[in-house]
């Protein structure tokens, strides 16, 4: 063929890399997991149980898992309002500016999540853009409290995973033909019924794979909880990190840290499957 | 021995076979075309002559050499792209020395032969244009000289034409023709074309489903058709089922032929539309002529032209009557007639 | 029915608002003159221009960040496009597992990579220094690298290759004068986004950082937590400026929509 037997070859160094700095390490983890805390706090090696049973058993835990799913669903169905028009419209847009409304779409990907979150600070706090807007205005007279709670971590969130969730859409759109709506166009349907019977329909499973993109992302997001939370925001992810550096209770942080992959893994399976149930 | 020789070539793909059992021998200086519908294997049997896919089994053979695992690039075969392929990041003059640079053909020499190849294809004065700057002609002259320049042992051309418009290919094939005789360079072409293959080769060969129906000169492909395949493939012609009237007797709409059928089953006849002629009905048939009765249908005027439909008592039949000649008008009685020996038998195949 | 219509395009216009509030927030507030977050500024002023060019910590930070990044992406580029390549043209066994083994760290969220690598690095003491960093980066570009390549390899005309190797090209010289030449904006791009992704990459570094050597986001996320001034802001103007001149200059070569997606 075109190029000679030694070509394999050339994929050893990064597979070897992978392995030294990916697979090994991720082994690692989950062996990390089976070890013990021991009272004065140092890590035993141990193949036990005892971790994971103690952090299962954990009402915290518990508390944790239930905070995250429920971030994670709200800042999900809130991105996915916003994606699902702005996809919508650079799939359909004929603009020449196209190509550049695009990369503005993804744009909070490819700013660092630190200068979003500020940018968050500077309009949500207390003496922020809509604080000040809303004073202004008369509407209030004392600030209302925006960030470092629920409420701003959902908001930065939602914003976070907008860009992932619109390129995920986009890539699912290849079903959309625009003669389909046309077709119903011409057979007598309003704009709003064409919407509602003909392009919701078609691009129900890419909403859904976008769906389950943007919640794997928010589950595992730290910067956003962490800085727009203020400390007053718990989830998995805060709690691994914790754990992992400032308590460095390390086999708490890896049995978390596996904790939250099975859920991940299980949700992503659930959407991959209503995908393709949608599909049909 | 022939300078090419292919033999028993074969390429599979998972379930299906591509190329089955291929043999072909080409002598030098001669121009072969491999002619059949898409899918028929063609192009694999070509991309193997090549060494860009590796037959299963068989043998390939190049001046008495065995060549069957060599690699593509130590070859020296020219090959011509359907899509050209052309190097789009170098200019045409760097495009057409590309096989000469690898062959570390001395500079001055390189650049002589490049103006040399670029002057047959009459691309004089273009060595500086990136290849998105040309024509669709243009494209292909280039093609043809990058392929041409490094003197190739065989030239391999894979459906060259076909991504020109019609004017173009006419004078395309014609000048591809020249420049292969007066080279004379061993050219195998492939194309679905039927009027590229009958024009531009000394011999045809047919191929269906990765198998060779036939190999022979133009004339013999177009008045010897081997196969149904082959006739039917080739040229227009009116398939006319036969019935057998007992002893080897066949007869169409009524008529007896004088042929007899060569094997058992169910025979269909073949005659070529431009071989029939019209004639007023009830006019006596001179000697070795089939002679049927019909109705004229309608008549098509279609150019170069004009089809006449004619019903008769076994279906219907089209015959082409030279433009400028007046058809007879529809619902006239006509006697259609046409030479025994134009008459084809086939045995029916089953749809 | 052409293009998007006027409702979706005031939807899409309310959207493409809140997803760049954020950053023209951020650029107003560089300019502020007050001493905290305050917006609208009650007055404009480069003083926190001024005062970063006087901040040590961020500016050791920027270095060894760009440091890292350069790094990163040369190793990543070194070790990614061969394997791309081999990916793409080799024909071997088990080519498909292998490819799926080079895509899954982009599945892994970078908090779990960034634990199992603090647990790995730890007793190597890798743990805040170069080395480290730029293994730890290497996860997240050398797979990025490998999908992108693989990628833009296998959308090169089959035929040109083919051509070059009947003109008499070795295998490695069709490589060399026709492969690589025609994925040079594939090339570019993906070396600018992994530039990008490592510069910009907080997670694995907040794991992996300390006092020894810390990244540009680690040291901006540090300051967030602890004082709330517009000094962040303008840092984050710079870092706007930088990206966006890199984005342009890739969605001029191919698109960055396609770059970074499927």
């Amino acid at each position: 063929m075109t190029a000679g037997s030694r070509l394999p070859w050339l994929v050893v160094p990064a597979a070897l890399l992978l392995l030294a700095v990916y697979v090994w390490p991720t082994l690692g983890l989950f062996r990390t997991a089976f070890n013990e805390v021991g009272p004065t706090g140092a890590m035993i090696e141990a193949w036990s149980l005892k971790t994971t049973g103690e952090v299962l058993a954990d009402s915290f835990t518990i508390e944790l898992t239930l905070n995250s799913l429920w971030l994670s669903l709200s800042a999900t169905l809130i991105a996915l309002c916003m994606a699902y028009p702005v996809s919508l419209f650079l799939f359909r847009t004929q603009s020449r500016f196209r190509g550049l409304l695009a990369v503005i779409a993804i744009m909070p990907m490819l700013v660092s999540g630190v200068v979003r979150v500020f940018g968050w600070l500077a309009i949500l706090g207390d003496r922020g853009l809509v604080n000040s807007l809303a004073q202004w205005l008369g509407l209030i007279s004392t600030p209302m409290r925006l960030v470092f709670n629920w409420t701003g971590v959902t908001i930065g969130l939602a914003e976070s995973i907008m860009p992932y969730m619109i390129l995920a859409l986009l890539a699912g759109f290849g079903r959309l033909d625009r003669t389909l709506e046309e077709a119903a166009r011409s057979l007598g349907c309003t704009p709003l019924r064409t919407f509602l019977r003909v392009t919701l329909p078609l691009s129900l499973p890419a909403l859904a794979l976008a769906a389950g993109l943007g919640f794997v992302l928010s589950m595992s997001a730290y910067i956003t909880p962490k800085l727009l939370g203020g400390g007053r925001v718990f989830v998995l992810a805060t709690e691994i990190f914790e754990q992992a550096t400032t308590n460095t209770n390390w086999p708490v942080a890896a049995v978390l840290a596996i904790y939250t992959l099975v859920l991940l893994l299980a949700l992503l399976m659930f959407s991959n499957v209503a995908a393709r149930r949608l599909q049909r | 021995m022939s300078y090419l020789e292919l033999a028993g070539l074969q390429k599979r793909y998972r379930d299906s076979v591509a190329v089955d059992d291929v043999a072909l021998s080409v002598e030098k200086g001669e121009a072969v075309a491999l002619l059949g519908p898409s899918g028929c294997g063609k192009t694999t049997t070509l991309r193997m002559l090549a060494g860009l896919i590796d037959p299963d089994a068989g043998s390939i053979r190049l001046d008495g050499a065995e060549i069957t695992r060599q690699p593509a690039h130590k070859r020296n075969m020219g090959y011509v792209f359907q899509s050209y392929a052309l190097f789009p990041h170098l200019s045409v003059a760097r495009n057409v020395g590309f096989g000469l640079e690898e062959r570390r053909v001395p500079r001055p020499e390189t650049a002589r032969r490049v103006e040399e190849a670029l002057g047959m294809v009459r691309l004089s004065g273009l060595e500086g244009r990136r290849p998105r700057e040309l024509s669709g002609g243009q494209q292909q002259r280039v093609a043809l000289a990058r392929a041409l320049v490094i003197r190739p042992s065989v030239l391999l051309l894979d459906e060259s034409l076909s991504n020109l418009d019609a004017k173009l290919r006419d004078a395309m094939r014609h000048e591809i023709r020249d420049i292969q005789r007066s080279l004379g360079i061993t050219t195998l072409f492939v194309t679905h074309d039927q009027v590229e293959a009958l024009t531009m080769c000394d011999r045809i060969a047919v191929m269906k489903r990765g198998r060779i129906e036939q190999i022979g000169t133009p004339e013999d492909i177009y008045e010897r058709p081997a196969t149904r395949f082959v006739a039917d493939f080739v040229g227009r012609a009116n398939v006319l089922p036969a019935m057998r009237n007992g002893a080897g007797a066949i007869s169409v709409w009524g008529v007896t032929l004088p042929a007899t059928a060569p094997a058992d089953g169910e025979v269909d006849v073949f005659v070529r539309p431009q071989r029939i002629r019209l004639a007023a009905s009830g006019e006596p048939s001179g000697e070795g002529m089939v002679q049927l009765t019909g109705r004229v249908l309608r008549s098509v005027f279609v150019g170069d032209h004009v089809e006449v439909i004619v019903e008769g008592a076994g279906g219907q039949l089209s015959v082409e009557m030279q433009s400028g000649t007046k058809p007879p008008a529809a619902g006239t009685e006509v006697a259609v007639l046409w030479q025994a020996g134009d008459t084809l038998l086939f045995p029916r195949e089953a749809t | 029915m052409n293009g998007a219509g006027p409702v979706l395009s005031t939807l899409a216009g309310i959207v493409y608002a809140l997803i760049l509030a954020p950053i023209v927030v951020v650029v107003a507030l560089a300019f502020s003159a007050d001493n905290f977050i305050l917006f609208p500024p009650s007055g404009y002023s480069l003083r926190w221009f001024q005062q970063l060019a006087g901040n040590t910590p961020l500016l050791n930070a920027v270095v060894l960040s760009a440091q890292i990044a350069c790094l990163v992406t040369a190793l990543s580029l070194l070790l990614g496009v061969p394997a791309a390549l081999a990916l793409d043209k080799g024909r071997f066994r088990g080519q498909e597992a292998l490819k799926n083994f080079f895509l899954a760290p982009l599945l892994l969220p970078t908090l779990i990579v960034g634990l199992a690598l603090l647990l790995f690095f730890t007793p190597l003491r890798l743990t805040a220094t170069l080395p480290g960093l730029v293994l730890g980066h290497m996860t997240v570009t050398l797979p990025f690298v490998i999908r992108m390549m693989t990628t833009a390899f296998s959308t090169l005309p089959d035929d040109i290759e083919a051509a070059a190797s009947t003109l008499g090209a070795k295998p490695w010289r069709v490589i060399w004068r026709v492969t690589l030449p025609l994925a040079t904006p594939g090339l570019i791009a993906c070396g600018a986004l992994s530039f990008l992704l490592s510069f910009d990459e907080t997670v694995i570094s907040l794991f992996l950082s300390g006092p020894r050597a810390s990244t540009l986001p680690v040291e901006m996320v540090r300051y967030v937590e602890g004082r709330t001034d517009p000094l962040v802001a303008a840092l984050s103007v710079i870092l706007i400026v930088a990206t966006l001149i890199i984005v342009v200059l890739v969605e001029r070569l191919v698109g960055v929509a396609r770059a970074v997606g499927q």
